[in-house]
């Protein structure tokens, strides 16, 4: 009986970590809400006189809302296309005899070894104007292909770095479904479709619903792809936003644009929270 | 409802022959147990016999239809997997009806038939719970419902009670064999528990390696086994090494380093193995076949005695009598067994 009244002591390994968010998270993050509020003088980075205008110019210019519009929408399109692509890769793996899964987990994580910037390089040389795909085509007669510095380079390019993610998730939620659950389902007279789609999706959501959390904020966030692959002619607000900081060195408009980015996935991944938890409402009963 | 024939089913995954040519013949209505240490190949069996393995060689009929190459959905089984395998985001309801909803039936005989089954397997009130709210009993049942409730044509069961604590386990074998009685349903039942399979089945098919060892019921394999490794696997027993040395008066004589004993069994020659079980030996000299032997050891189990006794040659020697007549360990004493109770049979397993 003693023990229950000892003092857990086990709750300081986790103070580190609090140390570290606190300092190098939470303080820049409080900062940065902070700035948002200031004043822009002309000369000089901020004034410390709170305003509204900031909130007011990011939600007030249809230009920022086309930019956040686009952003969701390349983002959505890549996490739908890394669900269509990473689910029959998650049920193989999942699947895999144990011997082979290894084998494939090391090759699905291996690109995560290589950087971005490097990656994002590999794509230029395969879709550019001059680009393999390009010279190949119009040796055989065919018209150059638009490939790159668009939207299409930008998606292939997020897709690329973030299947791995949302195949991971998803193996993860399949290797915890017996195979018995869909030979009890066949045994019962359901197609193979029919099991799976009864069965086997349904019990894999919640892998794919943290696939497609993961892999949607990743893609909303992500800065280096939408600059490389999409030149100067796919804007997203991370670039915007970087724009606004570094080039126009507008701190306290640049910190307003990143809370309504910031405000707008909230939104968003609520909605779709609600959603999900509607669909898994048998794993909370 | 339908008789199941297997000829000749070969099973081979890379080099290891996990079922090896399996003759097998199960009348309708019959239940009967593949029983079998793990890796024996019974599972790979009842796998193929669902249509989740395909056969390398050999065939599969339910009555007179070839199933061999069906796929599961068409063959019109009930299965119960040892992890029950109910589906975790249905209730009992819904996983009860799934069977008749893949059958495309709707509506007030849906109803129904799922009330029926779930009334016949005790489960009234439970219909909206999830499979996790339910103990494992429950979930055992329902797996049973669901499996029943489609009228399959053969029903297999796949350890269907190793999950489930001794107790109830020795409940629900009667249960099951209440149930398959009462709908008269071929079944096929998977185990590695020979309690289990001689309480249940009409006839065991013992399995070894991939082959079947022995095909009987539980008397006939207890009283006959066909070789050494089925009379050790299935209850305790002695067993003496020797050679035939002729028949007399119907009965076969065989030398052993401890004597010459005269047995009961088919036609055998050259290297045997005389089976006795150890309540068939008997102290003093009340039976023709006797030897000599030292008590090493004695344990009480309540209703008998249980003795280790060294004979002749270093032959260990187990005896269970009754308590009435007690030996001390250390004590010299005349063990004898009857000829009827001496079985003899090949050395080597198939």
């Amino acid at each position: 009986m003693n023990r229950g009244r000892r003092f857990p002591w086990v709750v300081f390994l986790i103070i580190p970590i609090i140390v570290f968010l606190a300092i190098f998270f939470l303080i820049p993050y409080a900062n940065m809400v902070y700035m948002s509020f200031l004043v822009k003088p002309e000369t000089g980075a901020y004034l410390k006189v709170f305003t509204l205008g900031n909130y007011a110019r990011a939600l007030g210019d249809t230009f920022y809302w086309k930019v956040l519009r686009q952003t969701f929408w390349y983002s959505l399109v890549t996490t739908a296309v890394t669900l269509v692509a990473g689910y029959p890769l998650a049920y193989h793996i999942a699947r895999a005899p144990k011997r082979w899964r290894g084998l494939f987990l090391i090759m699905l994580i291996s690109p995560l070894l290589v950087s971005i910037i490097v990656r994002s390089f590999g794509w230029m040389i395969l879709l550019g104007k001059v680009g393999i795909i390009n010279t190949l085509v119009k040796r055989y007669g065919g018209p150059e292909l638009p490939l790159m510095y668009n939207a299409f380079g930008v998606v292939v390019g997020l897709v690329h770095i973030y299947l791995p993610f949302m195949a991971l998730s998803i193996a993860g939620a399949l290797q915890t479904i017996s195979p018995d659950i869909e030979r009890a389902a066949r045994s019962l007279g359901a197609t193979p479709w029919r099991a799976f789609w009864r069965i086997t999706w349904r019990l894999s959501l919640p892998g794919v619903f943290a696939g497609t959390l993961l892999v949607f904020v990743l893609a909303v966030s992500s800065y280096v792809i939408p600059i490389l692959l999409g030149g100067n002619n796919v804007l997203v607000m991370p670039i915007v936003i970087v724009q606004m900081l570094l080039d126009a060195f507008n701190w306290p408009l640049g910190s307003a644009l990143s809370m309504v980015l910031f405000g707008g996935t909230v939104a968003l991944l609520w909605l779709y929270v609600k959603l999900m938890n509607q669909a898994l409402r048998w794993t909370t009963r | 409802m339908a008789s199941i024939t297997l000829r000749d089913l070969t099973k081979r995954f890379d080099a290891l022959v996990a079922v090896d040519r399996l003759n097998l013949e199960i009348q309708e209505g019959e239940l009967i147990t593949l029983l079998g240490p793990s890796g024996c190949g019974k599972t790979t069996t009842l796998r193929m016999i669902g249509g989740f393995e395909s056969p390398n060689e050999g065939d599969i009929f339910f009555g007179e239809r070839a199933v061999t190459w069906l796929q599961p959905e068409l063959r019109n089984i009930g299965i119960v997997f040892q992890n029950y395998a109910l589906f975790p985001h249905m209730t009992v309801r819904e996983n009860v009806a799934f069977g008749l909803e893949m059958r495309r039936e709707v509506g007030a005989r849906v109803r129904q038939r799922v009330a029926a089954i779930l009334s016949k397997v005790q489960l009234v009130g439970m219909e909206s719970r999830y499979p996790h709210q339910l103990s494992g009993g429950q979930q055992q049942r329902v797996a049973l419902a669901r499996a029943l409730v489609v009228n399959p044509a053969v029903l297999l069961l796949d350890e269907p009670l190793a999950n489930l604590d001794a107790k109830l386990r020795e409940e629900m074998r009667f249960y099951i064999r209440h149930l398959q009685r009462e709908f008269g349903i071929t079944t096929i039942y998977v185990t590695h528990d020979q309690a289990e399979a001689m309480v249940l089945a009409d006839r065991i098919a013992l399995m070894k390696d991939g082959r079947l060892q022995q095909l009987g019921s539980a008397e006939d394999i207890y009283r006959r086994p066909s070789n050494a490794w089925v009379a050790e696997f299935i209850g305790l027993s002695n067993l003496i090494r020797g050679t035939v040395a002729g028949r007399r008066d119907g009965a076969l004589s065989v030398r052993t380093a401890a004597g010459v004993f005269s047995c009961a069994g088919e036609d055998a020659a050259g290297e045997v193995v005389i089976c006795v079980r150890p309540e068939s030996l008997r102290f003093g000299q009340e039976h023709p076949n006797r030897l000599r032997g030292v008590v090493r050891e004695r344990v009480f189990l309540g209703n008998l005695l249980d003795y280790q006794i060294e004979g002749p040659d270093g032959l260990r020697l187990r005896v269970q009598a009754d308590p009435s007549r007690v030996f001390a360990p250390g004590t010299s004493v005349d063990v004898s067994f009857s000829p009827a109770d001496a079985w003899v049979m090949r050395a080597e397993a198939r």
